[in-house]
């Protein structure tokens, strides 16, 4: 009796490791398709019409400070979580 | 009125409960799970804060996060789609978690806390800002927040009034001071998000002149920074902004090698390194400073954000700036951040008067007597009860006084990152080789590295150049000074090699058992300073349970463990504890 039930729980272990592993494969291959397709594309078209996500290549200002501003808000904006 | 404030998912992972605006528990979670900075979401620090008040989560009127979710996404997203197709690693690498957990905040507090009411997300930077202003001493106050990154802001600097909080100006990713030093860490071979205060004091064995350091001339090209403290990184040094490491090929080059590795000799170049980093973070601070000041024309600075718990800088802040005074929380980092959410709802969107200041870092859990003499009976570990409190203070002195290194566990556990004499290991600094004999028997931690001092507040301008009046920092071991020249051989233990330490103040107000043993060490050896090193290994949390602390005694060379008034030693107990749960349990 003990030797099954080891057996069942070795084999439900065996199991999550196998669906793990299997979760794994599938996550990269879905991600590398978002990546390529979605982020690949998106990147391209922003390239063409020169948008830019980050300011990696600012140029020299005579500050960098930025106007920020950040006080209290009405209550409902803090349940927003952007 | 209950509101929990929780952080989690970067670093620090963190939970803090507010009864009526006054802090009534606070934890990090890495204590509970035993993982070094774990990140993950803070469900043990949160049943203790709940259990802590015995209440449940149906008590709780509000939840806080410490940052906007969704903002932070759009600049991970923002970095992807600029990077393309240089990110595609990090990209698998985030992805998942940000799918899985990130993006499922809400979700998971329901779930997991079977909680159905408010969930407020406070800005990340406002929750470093509220974290500490809200609970200071100050009614008034210049607020400057450093880190590495929050959703998109790495800096900000404003002014808080009463209980109203104005961030006026910001610093946007990717220009960020926090991770500029966290390159040059991972660059010197330690580990970003844990290893920077090593660094600083690796700082103190470099050329800390800036005229013959050449790697502080080297370094001022990685950022253009203007007079008002306002800055721009270099790109063209860090790779932070799409790959796992931080430092480029042009950084290796600009500081004449490559990345150090971990296990690598630390040769004079990675110390002038470490020292031209140290001048730089202080020149730009010290900018900033003056600009913070000159726009709010207050004399209080608050300051938070991981870069505050830069303890070499703090100590130099009064003296550089026109600031008069100074507060820090006693965890200025992420950590900190459950406090300053909860804090934020509390006063400022709910609009109630700021009622509480911190005054001692004690937050964490305590452990009756009888919890302590259970664990100990249950566990068959040989101890002595010493009857009063007076006794116990006058044979932990004197085990101190005899070199013996001891395990200190008393009340409740320290918010922070800094053992603060409630899970404290104590030793006796007169002895010259105690540091040696610290790093052989428990701590095992780089040479270079300094242990830190422990004095009364009313003793500490005798042996240290301290700011005068102290500023409360002290307390919670966030500022480095001088030790006067003529004590420095005296208490070499605890003097870094630029002769200066950082120390921690104590007030009896604050612990008065901890004060009177230092005053009862005083007396034997004549100097009232004690050793105050974190009870942990190197490389795991510091203690939180007594079977956690006995643990890492029977696993160390601790010699005595003093815990509530039981004193166990370590020669009288089985040894395999350590790698056994046979013996103890928790």
């Amino acid at each position: 009796m003990r030797r099954i039930k080891h057996f069942f729980k070795e084999f439900r272990e065996g199991l999550k490791d196998f669906g793990e592993n299997i979760s794994i494969i599938v996550n990269t291959i879905l991600l590398s398709l978002i990546y390529l397709i979605g982020v690949g594309l998106t990147s391209m078209i922003a390239k063409i019409v020169k948008k830019k996500f980050l300011h990696i290549k600012e140029p020299k200002k005579e500050s960098y400070w930025t106007d920020l501003n950040l006080k209290k808000n009405k209550r409902e904006e803090y349940y927003k979580q952007f | 009125m209950y509101i929990l404030g929780i952080g989690c998912y970067y670093h620090d992972s963190s939970a803090a409960l507010l009864k009526d605006g006054e802090i009534v528990a606070a934890a990090q979670e890495e204590r509970f799970s035993r993982k070094k900075h774990d990140t993950s979401f803070p469900i043990n620090a949160i049943i203790y804060c709940l259990k802590s008040q015995n209440i449940t989560i149906k008590d709780i009127d509000h939840i806080g996060f410490y940052e906007k979710p969704f903002l932070k996404f759009e600049r991970i997203l923002s970095q992807h789609l600029q990077m393309f197709p240089l990110s595609f690693k990090t990209f698998l690498n985030s992805m998942p978690s940000w799918i899985n957990e990130k993006l499922r905040i809400i979700r998971t507090i329901r779930k997991e806390l079977k909680y159905k009411k408010d969930i407020l997300f406070i800005e990340h930077h406002l929750s470093h800002a509220a974290g500490s202003f809200l609970i200071s001493p100050f009614e008034k106050a210049a607020i400057l927040t450093i880190d590495g990154v929050g959703e998109w802001t790495t800096t900000t600097c404003g002014i808080g009034n009463e209980n109203d909080i104005n961030l006026m100006k910001e610093i946007k990713f990717p220009n960020s001071i926090g991770l500029i030093y966290s390159t040059i860490t991972s660059y010197l071979g330690f580990s970003v998000n844990n290893s920077e205060y090593k660094v600083m004091g690796l700082s103190s064995y470099g050329d800390m002149n800036k005229s013959t350091n050449k790697y502080y001339k080297k370094l001022k090209k990685i950022i253009d920074l203007k007079e008002d403290g306002s800055y721009k990184n270099n790109m063209n040094y860090f790779i932070y902004h799409y790959a796992d490491k931080m430092p480029s090929r042009e950084l290796c080059k600009l500081l004449d090698g490559p990345i150090r590795k971990p296990d690598e000799e630390i040769t004079k170049r990675h110390k002038d390194i470490a020292a031209a980093l140290q001048l730089l973070t202080e020149d730009i601070i010290t900018k900033i400073l003056n600009y913070v000041h000159k726009i709010t024309k207050c004399d209080n600075l608050i300051l938070s954000g991981g870069v505050a718990l830069n303890s070499v800088y703090n100590g130099r802040i009064l003296r550089n700036t026109r600031f008069k005074r100074i507060w820090i929380q006693p965890d200025p980092g992420d950590g900190g951040t459950s406090i300053g959410t909860a804090s934020y709802i509390y006063h400022s969107i709910l609009g109630n008067k700021r009622n509480f200041i911190l005054k001692d870092a004690y937050l964490g859990p305590g452990y009756s007597t009888e919890e302590v003499r259970n664990f100990l009976d249950k566990n068959k570990i040989k101890y002595t009860e010493i009857k009063s409190e007076k006794e116990l203070l006058e044979k932990t002195a004197r085990l101190i006084y005899k070199d013996n290194v001891v395990g200190w566990f008393q009340g409740r556990m320290e918010w922070g990152p800094r053992a603060l004499g409630a899970r404290s290991i104590l030793s006796n600094p007169c002895n010259k080789k105690m540091k040696e004999i610290l790093n052989i028997k428990v701590k095992h931690r780089e040479k270079f590295r300094p242990f830190a001092p422990v004095v009364c507040e009313d003793d500490a301008l005798k042996y240290f150049d301290c700011d005068i009046p102290i500023p409360e920092p002290a307390d919670f071991m966030l500022m480095v000074y001088p030790i006067k020249k003529q004590w420095q051989k005296e208490i070499s233990a605890v003097t870094h090699v630029d002769g200066s330490g950082r120390l921690q103040t104590i007030r009896r107000s604050q612990n008065h058992l901890y004060y009177d043993l230092i005053k009862q060490f005083g007396k034997l050896s004549r100097i009232p300073i004690l050793i105050n090193t974190s009870f942990n290994i190197r490389g795991e949390p510091i203690v939180c349970t007594p079977y956690d602390a006995y643990k890492c005694m029977m696993g160390t060379g601790i010699d005595y463990l003093v815990i509530d008034k039981f004193l166990i030693r370590r020669d009288d107990n089985p040894k395999d504890k350590w790698n056994s749960e046979k013996y103890a349990n928790d």
